[in-house]
């Protein structure tokens, strides 16, 4: 006790935590009690010094609030809310009183008597507008408590409290405080029996609507507008009483706010027309519509349109979803569906004008609401339009009336989606007249888009179309592909995918009567070389059958005949003929036919078909029997299909359909073309048309045009298969050398790297000799010696694909590497390719990936990328002559070029100043690639980066001025990717850091004006304008 | 903006399309995948035609409503003609007591003041028999003086600058 005593003493004097905390652990351990508390307290609580008895009750306030629940029982519970009801007469006491309730009223031991007692106290004694923020927050919480604690002893109050609490609440504007109070008059409004109270209920909540509030920057309250808006739409849809006197407001709001305040009262009177029920959404249909249709037909913008449309479709199902089951036919529905629909349609008659849009926007909205008025509407409109369309006076609005009839079947297909199955579809009693006009306007050229547009509504709408009529369309749209091949090319475009549309849901339709036609247009035997119409032709076809072909059995059809067509043009019956020929069309018409079914199966791959796979069995024999015929044949003469060219796209269609290989298969595979390769004996791999002779051996390192097949094999062997050959080692090193001293173009030096790359990535244990020995001897042999420089840019690619297969697994062997290579850089001869090799290692290829079970280390670009990055920029920026000092600016764009903007975004400051060097280097790739950079940066919109670009400007300017001129700068590329960039400015640097620079701008891109590139003028109007 | 709106509710026509220019560039190669890069490095000069000026009008927006000068039809490709350094730009307002007309006019005059090459001289007229005071403004839109003048005026510039911003949908 008298330590209880000491503390309250020295407590009344300091006010400090210690003796508060000494206080709360002497109760919680049982040395002393609450009523000692109260007992030294006494005097202070009915001192007649205001300071005084303010401060007793605030020590007794905090020491409750410290306490756990436990040391409270029902008694001390009565006695203190007792005595802090009666402290809240006290002007000075009302603060630390109110602060003691919010402790109590949230006690379990605070029973329903004291809540009465409590808000009468409050009602009584609490006047608000005396009251700071946070003690009105005070009070508002012991309200919302009692409010989750003891609802039914507030209920039981009912008027009293009422009137109590809108008293209290009325006039209240900080945010913090009206999230509270909203919550509390949300329960009151569905809770407690309002009748007398409607009036004053709304007053204090729609006073805040629309809510204005703005948060201040950086607000520690962190209470957004969103919040606050919510919280009150709750309180404003709760009670369907609030209806009649909150639509008038509403629409006044509508009629005179700002974007934001039309939005959100449109958003809430959709959520609260189904509150307020559907009787009185039909008293108020006339004037809600007459508002609305403002927002509609002259909308302020699109999204506030958007929202008007939504609202309206909410009137809609409010008033008629409740008798939906009593409108049987049309001429029930009457009311606002009836003339708004009557409305829109007498704006339909002129179809051309620009009402006429938003008029099809509002019957689409309607279409989406109850079965009944979707039926009515369209019945109403579709028929009406399509009348539109058959007179022969409106012949030249047709365009217009199809586009319009488009949209009105997209949204009758779109809410047919949610409606049950047995329903009839309500477009089916006119399908046939949409069906007739459609197909007449797709006989004209100028309708004719919009009619496609409606067809593939129509199309795609489920059980409207009979087999038939879908039929009907793919024999018109046939004759019309075959009609005129030089049609623009959007349309054509249209219908290639309507087809394709139509190929997915019946597929024998277009194999029937679409494929036959198409392939019987492509020709035997290639066009001519200056036969370019026809090779446009032949493109187009090929492009349509890859876009129509992606269903499995359409695909296998494609290319069954595709590959009939590939044997004969490749080997031609009547060889002799053929050798004195030109050659070169007939393989790039090779290449064209590969690299449509190349183009198909990615198309296929990427929707994850799953009938990829069986391909392996014919396409891939058949494409190896091809070639190998075509290799072991064409001594001396050429073949069509030996060009280096027609062999990669072979390549490439064999590596994706074996990504899709299992294990077991793939090892088959491997084993076939080791068969093939290395033991003359390809039966097992290529089986076609043609025979093989039987007796030449393929060698590998002799005969070079397989090569790209067989490193697309290899690419896809997955980690488990293994290779079944003898010496790996001996292999790739025989490989490299190859590649650097004998192979004869780009393609085959490339394959022979990826074959490298991917063994080394794939197998590093078994080839670990290999690779000691490669760093030692050949790197030493084949780079660092006087060997000419060309072979030395070879191994050093080629050695850069070596690193690239061990860093991707982050294989330490890498590191020696890497540092010979950065070695490199200084010599004279090789320091910028070796430079690029360095930026490229990471570069992302189709390669090492994982679809090609590669062993990829997860972030291993951005682990280069740290390692690298600092060492790349200190050598650039410390290097001693000149031209090291270039290559290492090559090796920083080479990276940058190669790496994602995240992976190097951080290092942004230090790589400014030499990427502004870069810009400066003669190689245009180089200088391409510093500004792409750097547009990156620019539309990143991330801060940091903004002022980089800032801090630098007006060198910026400068550079990409000078990069931008056709004197100074013959590549295109660079001129229009610098041109975008200064277009880029105005929007991201402050104008007054920009505004010395203008005058020298707008004279200088006078000149990018007229430059005599069409795509470059074009950039150059685009930046002169942003300036 | 204020007060009276000339035509509320004109017709609104479906864009032209693109000209076959993408046609052309295609298949002049051998090879399928050989890029257009290559094709357009040629040094062949491309000189501004027709179609390049009607591309730098056709998107201007119309002062009174939310469509752009092709969708209404006010300008079109073969309304435009050139000779060497001389423009010669036709349009025709919607109605013909449109008061915009003069605005249209200096809105394209802009546009075309801050795209093309100043070597080029431009004139912008009214299709003959299309509006009431045609003559007049004529005479307006190819006065140099008349013209500096009224991009003096703030209000007047911030219009022009509204209908030339292109705008989301």
């Amino acid at each position: 006790m008298e330590s209880t005593e000491r503390l309250v003493r020295t407590w009344v004097a300091t006010s400090r935590d210690q003796e508060l905390e000494e206080t709360v652990s002497e109760i919680s351990n049982d040395k002393t009690s609450l009523l000692n508390v109260v007992k030294a307290l006494g005097p202070y609580l009915t001192s007649e010094e205001d300071e005084l008895r303010r401060k007793g009750v605030e020590f007794l306030s905090s020491v409750i609030a410290r306490l756990p629940s436990t040391k409270f029982n029902i008694a001390s519970v009565k006695v203190l809310t007792t005595f802090y009801c009666e402290k809240l007469d006290d002007t000075e006491t009302i603060i630390p009183a109110l602060k003691g309730l919010v402790t109590l009223s949230a006690l379990p031991s605070f029973s329903s008597s004291e809540a009465s007692i409590v808000i009468r106290g409050i009602f009584n004694h609490v006047t608000m507008k005396a009251l700071v923020q946070s003690v009105r927050f005070n009070v508002f919480t012991v309200t919302d408590t009692l409010m989750a604690k003891h609802r039914d002893t507030l209920r039981a109050m009912n008027k009293e409290f009422l009137d109590g609490y809108i008293y209290l609440a009325e006039g209240e504007k900080d945010p913090r405080n009206l999230l509270v109070a909203f919550a509390i008059a949300r329960v009151i409004l569905i809770e407690f029996d309002i009748t007398k109270h409607v009036e004053s209920l709304f007053n204090i909540t729609f006073c805040y609507f629309p809510i204005t509030f703005r948060p201040p920057p950086n607000d520690p309250y962190g209470i957004s507008t969103e919040q606050l808006r919510m919280t009150l739409r709750q309180c404003l849809n709760a009670t369907p009483a609030f209806g009649a006197l909150a639509i008038p407001l509403f629409l006044e709001k509508l009629l005179a706010g700002s974007p934001n305040t039309k939005r959100d009262t449109l958003q809430t009177m959709a959520i609260c027309f189904p509150v307020y029920g559907p009787a009185l959404a039909r008293s108020f249909a006339r004037k809600l519509w007459s508002s609305i249709k403002l927002e509609i037909f002259q909308p302020t913008d699109p999204i506030t349109e958007q929202e008007a449309l939504k609202t309206m479709q909410e009137l809609i199902k409010v008033i008629y979803s409740a008798e939906e089951s009593s409108l049987e036919n049309d001429e029930d529905i009457q009311g606002l569906a009836r003339d708004a629909c009557n409305e829109c349609l007498q704006i339909l008659k002129e179809p051309e004008k620009s009402q006429a849009k938003p008029a099809t926007k509002v019957l689409c909205a309607f279409i989406t609401t109850t079965p009944s008025i979707t039926r009515f509407t369209i019945s109403q409109a579709v028929p009406h339009l399509v009348r539109l369309f058959m007179k022969p006076e409106e012949a030249l609005t047709r365009p217009s009336i199809m586009s319009l009839l488009s949209d009105l079947i997209i949204a009758a297909r779109d809410s047919s989606v949610q409606e049950s199955e047995v329903q009839q579809l309500a477009l089916a009693p006119q399908k046939d007249y949409v069906f007739a006009a459609a197909m007449m306007a797709l006989g004209n050229t100028s309708s004719r888009d919009a009619a496609l547009s409606v067809l593939r509504g129509l199309v795609t709408t489920k059980k409207l179309l009979s087999d038939e009529d879908i039929g009907i369309v793919v024999n018109n749209l046939n004759d019309l592909l075959q009609a005129d091949g030089n049609e623009d090319v959007d349309t054509g475009d249209a219908m290639i995918d309507l087809l394709a549309t139509i190929a997915t849901i019946t597929p024998y339709h277009i194999e029937e009567r679409t494929l036959p036609l198409l392939l019987a247009s492509l020709p035997d035997v290639a066009p001519r070389r200056e036969d370019v119409t026809e090779r446009a032709k032949c493109w187009l076809i090929l492009a349509t059958l890859s876009r129509l072909c992606t269903q499995a059995d359409l695909f296998e059809t494609l290319v069954s005949r595709l590959m009939t067509k590939l044997d004969l043009l490749c080997v031609p019956r009547k060889a002799a003929e053929n050798y004195t020929e030109d050659l070169e069309p007939t393989s790039a018409y090779a290449h064209a036919i590969l690299t449509t079914i190349s183009q198909t199966l990615t198309t296929k791959m990427e929707k994850g078909h799953a009938d990829i796979a069986k391909h392996i069995n014919r396409l891939v024999p058949q494409l190896f029997n091809l070639f190998f015929y075509s290799a072991l044949v064409s001594e001396g003469h050429g073949m069509a299909a030996t060009d280096s060219r027609v062999i990669a796209v072979a390549a490439q269609i064999v590596a994706t359909v074996g990504q899709t290989l299992s294990a077991q298969r793939q090892e088959l595979l491997v084993k076939n073309l080791v068969d093939a390769v290395f033991n003359g004996d390809p039966g097992g791999l290529a089986d076609g048309y043609q025979r093989l002779p039987s007796g030449k051996k393929l060698d590998i390192f002799k005969r070079s045009t397989d090569k790209p097949l067989l490193s697309s094999s290899i690419l896809t062997v997955s980690v488990k298969v293994k290779i079944p050959l003898e010496d790996m080692d001996k292999f790739l090193h025989d490989l490299l050398l190859w590649s650097i001293d004998c192979a004869s173009n780009d393609l085959q030096r490339d394959s022979a790297w990826h074959i490298l790359s991917a063994i080394v990535n794939k197998r590093t244990e078994d080839v670990s000799a290999f690779l000691n020995n490669a760093i030692g001897s050949i790197w030493l042999a084949e780079v660092d010696v006087d060997k000419s420089p060309n072979r030395r840019h070879t191994a050093i690619k080629g050695f850069s694909w070596l690193i690239k297969g061990l860093f991707v697994k982050g294989h330490p062997l890498s590191v020696p590497f890497r540092d010979a290579m950065f070695e490199a850089v200084k010599d004279k001869e090789i320091g910028w390719i070796a430079a690029k090799a360095i930026g490229e290692i990471v570069a992302v290829d189709g390669i090492l990936t994982k679809k090609n079970h590669a062993t990829v280390k997860f972030l291993y670009a951005q682990k280069y990328v740290n390692e690298m990055l600092p060492r790349i920029v200190a050598n650039a920026r410390d290097a001693l002559d000149d031209q090291s000092q270039a290559a290492y600016l090559v090796a920083l764009t080479a990276l940058i070029r190669s790496v994602t903007r995240a992976a190097y975004v951080h290092e942004m400051p230090t790589l400014m100043p030499l990427l502004l060097r870069g810009l400066e280097l003669p190689d245009s790739d180089i200088r391409a690639s510093v500004i792409d950079a750097l547009l990156a940066a620019a539309n990143s919109g991330e801060s940091l980066e903004k002022n980089i670009i800032s801090e630098h400007a007006t060198s910026l300017v400068n550079a990409m001025l000078r990069n931008s001129m056709v004197d100074q700068t013959p590549s295109m590329r660079v001129r229009i990717a610098a041109l975008r960039f200064l277009a880029a400015m105005p929007g991201i640097v402050r104008y007054d850091v920009l505004h010395p620079s203008k005058p020298t701008v707008i004279k200088e891109l006078v000149k990018a004006l007229d430059d005599p590139k069409r795509t470059v003028r074009k950039e150059a109007v685009a930046a002169r304008t942003n300036w | 903006m204020t007060g009276e709106i000339y035509n509320p509710n004109p017709t609104v026509f479906s864009p032209v399309k693109q000209s076959g220019r993408q046609l052309e560039q295609v298949s002049h190669s051998l090879w399928l995948d050989e890029s257009h890069e290559i094709v357009n490095q040629a040094s062949d000069v491309e000189p501004i035609d027709q179609e390049e000026v009607f591309d730098l009008i056709r998107s201007i927006y119309d002062p009174e409503h939310p469509n752009t000068l092709e969708e209404l039809r006010v300008v079109s490709a073969p309304q435009i003609s050139i000779k060497q350094d001389y423009i010669k730009v036709e349009f025709t307002p919607t109605v013909p007591h449109c008061g915009m007309s003069t605005l249209i006019g200096l809105t394209i005059r802009v546009r075309l003041l801050r795209s093309l090459p100043s070597r080029f001289k431009v004139d912008i007229y009214l299709k003959p028999g299309s509006h009431q005071s045609e003559h007049a403004v004529n005479k307006q839109l190819n006065d140099k003086e008349r013209v500096a003048a009224a991009l003096e005026n703030p209000a007047l510039v911030e219009t022009v600058e509204q209908c030339l911003t292109p705008k989301q949908n």
